[in-house]
């Protein structure tokens, strides 16, 4: 099963400033992400033909706009709805255009502003609890129910139950992609965090402490995926998707948390990784134990626990112990989203991290780069992943 | 009396029958007449078999705290007041698992499998939301 190994390949990356101040339109951060991903890449706007947006209306810029405004000329558009967990699948769509022919160069956007339209992000104005029977966090605000970091919360008191675990051990996750931030000229938080500052902090919705929550800004990320053909002719050495797989859904998922856990309507049961969870490792041709570093989708500190046992990387109920010691620190067994992550460095959406793989795997990131970096993966909680390579 | 601020559920065609439960203080659930199993939320099939044929069935409202969180910020400005608030999910001795709250217990006593059993809080002359309390010895 080799599926699309090798078939597409990253050609450049760009990003704007992350900033938490200053409002900046999402149009304006995604140009000038645009702009550095083409210098990067050594294109120019008319090699793109192809565009997959992640986060449209009403948190971004819709694919039509975006065309419009940077003067592109497309015969292909991809668009998902505003939420983070599309990343993943959206690379996904850019590297299955390119792979059949659809598209010679997709460039993967987003742009956001979170602080301009924080006011999405639960309360009267976030509409995720009032669509029919509910929203993906499980919102239900007739209850108070509501914001995404409630979905994370209701998994980790059941997950701190069924194991034991405890927030001072959920603190080692934010604490690492801290040091991992400061090692990060472009990432908004840079002073150091300790578990003190961690457990002092307020609550927001218990169990999860303010510095369990990711980090509200505004930023843009551009990815420009084409054949691996192209790829070489680029100005940098090419980053190759290796394989993928899909996000699931279905009633055993709950995005925040992983199959079994029991929340919502999933079942309870003791889950551990099918060959079928496992299809990325087979498609790119690698293992566990050849991963570089580990990149994940950390809006809240326990996603990271679920996507450390949903792939196997340790055994259920584990994680909170396995992430102990400075597992997934820089220097560590498996370094996790190096770039200090939605966590510390910025909420771009997850597109920082991609951003930060290409980088790594092109041996730029300096102070913070990963030795010999040959593999790398992008993983979710809610089950997507691409393995990357170079 | 002071008007009810904080949000009412949506009523939509698949569950209206849920909400006229509650009015009638009741808790019932659409259950399949194909392969008998319940099911929440109210949707037009079974997700096990796919029939269309549903009966909304009461159901006995007492079940086991799964998980819970509190509250610390006031998303709402009508929540502002309840802050620190709790919110449950309960899975119901039929299946099913519902999100509410638990009153008469302070949230520091909240414990996952925590034994409760459904109330019923009349909001307003058309809305009454289930809520839960800790369960009486039958």
């Amino acid at each position: 099963m080799t599926g699309i190994r090798d078939r597409a390949a990253i050609i450049g990356v760009g990003t704007s400033p992350f900033v938490t101040k200053t409002p900046a339109s999402p149009m304006r951060l995604a140009a000038q992400a645009f702009k550095a991903a083409l210098a990067d890449a050594g294109l120019g706007k008319d090699d793109v033909d192809g565009l997959a947006i992640n986060i449209g209306w009403p948190l971004g810029v819709d694919y039509d706009r975006f065309a419009e405004t940077l003067g592109l000329r497309l015969r292909f558009a991809d668009q998902s709805w505003t939420h983070g967990r599309f990343a993943g699948p959206t690379l996904q769509h850019a590297a299955m255009a390119v792979a059949s022919g659809l598209a010679r160069c997709v460039a993967c956007v987003c742009g956001v502003s979170f602080i301009q339209e924080r006011g999405l992000l639960g309360g009267p104005g976030d509409f995720e609890g009032t669509r029919e029977e509910g929203g993906t966090h499980e919102e239900n605000p007739v209850y108070g129910l509501t914001a995404p970091a409630a979905g994370a919360a209701l998994s980790a008191q059941r997950y701190f139950a069924l194991y034991g675990a405890t927030s001072a051990q959920l603190a080692a996750v934010p604490i690492a992609f801290r040091k991992h931030a400061m090692l990060n000229p472009q990432a908004i938080m840079r002073t150091v965090l300790t578990l003190e500052d961690h457990q002092m902090s307020r609550y927001v919705i218990e169990p999860l402490h303010l510095y369990d929550c990711c980090v509200i800004s505004d930023g843009a990320a551009v990815v420009l995926v084409t054949t691996p053909e192209r790829a070489r002719d680029g100005a940098r050495p090419p980053v190759l998707i290796g394989g993928m797989q899909g996000m699931r859904a279905g009633r055993d998922e709950f995005l925040f948390g992983l199959p079994g856990l029991g929340i919502g309507q999933q079942r309870a049961f003791r889950y551990t990784p099918t060959e079928d969870e496992l299809l990325v490792y087979r498609m790119a041709g690698v293992t566990h134990r050849d991963v570089d570093a580990l990149y994940t989708y950390d809006a809240f500190s326990p996603l990271v626990w679920f996507v450390l046992e949903r792939f196997g990387f340790c055994g259920l109920g584990e994680a909170a112990t396995w992430t102990q010691k400075g597992r997934i620190e820089l220097g560590g067994e498996l370094p996790m989203n190096t770039s200090g992550g939605l966590l510390s460095e910025a909420h771009v959406s997850g597109w920082n991290s991609i951003v930060e793989i290409v980088r790594q795997l092109r041996g730029e990131c300096g102070e913070r780069q990963v030795t010999d970096a040959r593999v790398m993966q992008w993983a979710t909680a809610w089950g997507d992943s691409t393995i990357f390579h170079r | 009396m002071t008007a009810y601020a904080k949000p009412l559920p949506r009523v939509t065609p698949d569950n209206r029958p849920f909400w006229d439960a509650a009015r009638r203080h009741q808790l019932a659930l659409p259950r399949c007449q194909e392969c008998g199993r319940f099911r929440y939320p109210p949707g037009p099939v079974c997700p096990d078999c796919l029939s269309e044929r549903a009966e909304w069935t009461p159901v006995s409202g007492r079940g086991r705290v799964t998980t819970f969180v509190v509250f610390h910020k006031a998303w709402f400005p009508s929540f502002a007041a309840d802050i620190p608030y709790n919110v449950i999910q309960v899975q119901i001795d039929e299946g099913p698992r519902l999100t509410a709250n638990l009153v008469g217990v302070p949230n520091a006593d909240i414990r996952i499998d925590m034994p409760v059993e459904v109330v019923f809080d009349d909001v307003t002359p058309d809305i009454t939301l289930p809520r839960f309390q800790r369960a009486r010895p039958r």
